[in-house]
């Protein structure tokens, strides 16, 4: 076989893997550009593509190692990013580290199995990450507020203090960072559930992740510094009246500083 | 600015230029003869080559596609050849591979300009690509100051109409044009275990008389093939094939490529450098 057409259609199949995918569904195509499809492992090819695109990729690293390290452990690396070369194939590296995960978490989205455990954990260690990430980021300073002393009533009208990112989960992100950490980490040890975090940042320097019960996160969700306690109380449980678990958790809310009582 | 002085006859050790590297020369200046650094970055990144005022640069490249029908443009080899001026760069590496090759259709859209990729491939093992590589290298020569030294490249797949195994090419390309050979020595263990083929007994055909630079990094076996993995430590296997290589030659330089990952871990560098020194006699 010819040198030189082997390598313009391997190249050609790397540059655009759903030409690849094409030949693996056609392989009289290969034919076609002189290559006997006998000779050419194309599941070796889009696996190799995989390798480059994750190559690419390598300047998210810095962002969120523990999921890097995660995918080499799992061995899903060279999966995933091969189905990322198809996803994202003919379009360019998108210009900032930020919008390349972005852009990489839109896709795990989509194309993950949350039925599968791996796939699961390595979506919320991301978004962990990412979300640390932001707000590490973030340029803007959050002014002091100054908040009503005092228990919430219906009347109050909270307000979150600093910015924050809300993550429902499967699984706890920080337990598979400490598991990661270790030389054989035992993924297994990981406990699965439903988690919520919100990861807050007050000041530049001070970032943390709160655990919350589902009350708590789902009023941190809805609280846009317009509507009243009563309000809120009235979309999310549908009460007429304000509860008293409502207020309590707005309480907790106000008394770590997520949350300022106008 | 500092050059490194490879008549100096002893092995000089470098890291391949990455996120770790600035750091770890402040803390371990003593421990690092050089550091090489790609000509794509140097470009990208002019900002990379400051660091030659501490430490000398070897330069290397992946553009020349020495194994390609294809020819870098005039202007990428000019470049090439003014980093290669500035760094003194004792030689400059390139690989055994090809960035470039013909369209595979030519139609109104593309015009037939080439595919041109971003990182390099391992050619088609055969004798036309050994005469490719002389005619291509054969042009090169004559344009640096310097040597060109081959890198032989990992091998993830059978490249089809390839008619001779990973070494024996290697053998012919080092034999045909007289050139010297950057081994890769993981790039070697991975073509070995990716065709099924003994590494210690493969290694020990390699033409070492033409051996100038090593390089080693990790790898990883995924998906059921062996990969290149710059962010993970070389393994044993590549510190035993380094121990029979230096059995039989002494290279004039030895790089380690743990250049993809800012948090790979300094205590782990620090004592595969220290390892290495020791391994080379330093």
């Amino acid at each position: 076989m010819i040198a030189r057409r082997v390598h313009a259609a391997i190249a050609a199949g790397l540059k655009d893997p759903h030409l690849l995918l094409r030949w693996q569904r056609q392989p009289k195509l290969l034919r076609d550009c002189g290559l006997d499809p006998k000779t050419i492992d194309l599941a070796a090819l889009l696996k190799f593509a995989g390798l480059t695109t994750k190559v690419r990729h390598n300047g998210l690293r810095a962002d969120i190692p523990s999921t890097f390290r995660f995918l080499s452990i799992t061995g899903l690396e060279i999966e995933v990013f091969s189905a990322y070369a198809t996803f994202h194939a003919g379009k360019s590296l998108a210009p900032t580290v930020q919008a390349r995960s972005a852009e990489l978490l839109l896709f795990l989205e989509q194309w993950l199995d949350f039925e599968k455990r791996e796939h699961a954990l390595l979506y919320d260690l991301m978004r962990h990450e990412l979300a640390l990430a932001q707000l590490r980021k973030l340029e803007t300073s959050t002014p002091d507020l100054s908040s009503v002393v005092g228990q919430p009533r219906a009347s109050s009208r909270p307000k979150v203090h600093g910015d924050i990112i809300l993550h429902e989960m499967r699984s706890d992100p920080r337990v598979v960072q400490t598991l990661l950490s270790q030389k054989n980490p035992r993924l297994e040890e990981a406990p699965s559930g439903t988690f919520y975090f919100c990861y807050w940042r007050q000041k530049a320097e001070d970032i943390y992740v709160l655990e919350l019960d589902a009350l708590g996160f789902y009023l941190v969700s809805n609280i846009d510094g317009k509507r009243t306690a009563a309000e809120l109380s009235s979309s999310l449980c549908g009460n007429r009246r304000t509860p008293k678990a409502l207020l309590q958790s707005l309480a907790e809310l106000a008394a770590v500083g997520i949350v300022v009582l106008g | 600015m500092k050059y490194l002085d490879a008549r100096s006859g002893t092995t000089s050790i470098g890291l391949g230029f990455g996120p770790i590297v600035p750091e770890f020369l402040a803390t371990s200046p003593d421990l690092l003869d050089y550091v090489e650094i790609p000509f794509e970055q140097l470009i990208h990144s002019p900002e990379v080559a400051e660091i030659q005022n501490s430490i000398p640069v070897i330069l290397h490249c992946a553009s020349m596609s020495v194994a390609g029908f294809v020819p870098p443009d005039e202007a990428t080899l000019k470049s090439i050849e003014i980093e290669a001026r500035r760094t003194k760069t004792p030689w400059i590496g390139e690989h055994l591979a090809f960035i470039s090759a013909d369209p595979l259709q030519a139609d109104e859209e593309t015009a037939g300009s080439p595919t041109t990729l971003t990182y390099t491939l391992c050619p088609q093992l055969s004798e036309e690509t050994v005469e490719q590589v002389a005619c291509n290298l054969e042009k090169l020569k004559s344009r640096f100051s310097v040597p060109v030294i081959l890198e032989n490249s990992p091998q993830y797949f059978d490249v089809p109409g390839s008619t001779m195994p990973m070494t024996d090419f290697i053998r012919a390309v080092a034999e045909r044009c007289d050139v010297g050979l950057l081994l890769d020595l993981t790039h070697f263990l991975i073509s070995m275990i990716n065709t099924s083929r003994e590494a210690v007994k493969e290694i020990d055909r390699l033409p070492l008389e033409h051996l100038v630079e090593i390089h080693i990094s990790g790898l990883s076996i995924q998906s059921g093939i062996a990969w290149d993995d710059h962010a993970t430590p070389a393994t044993e296997p590549v510190f035993d094939l380094l121990r029979r290589v230096l059995q039989r030659a002494r290279p004039r330089a030895v790089t380690l490529e743990y250049n993809w990952s800012p948090s790979f871990p300094h205590s782990t560098l620090r004592k595969h450098v220290e390892r290495v020194h020791e391994m080379v006699g330093n």
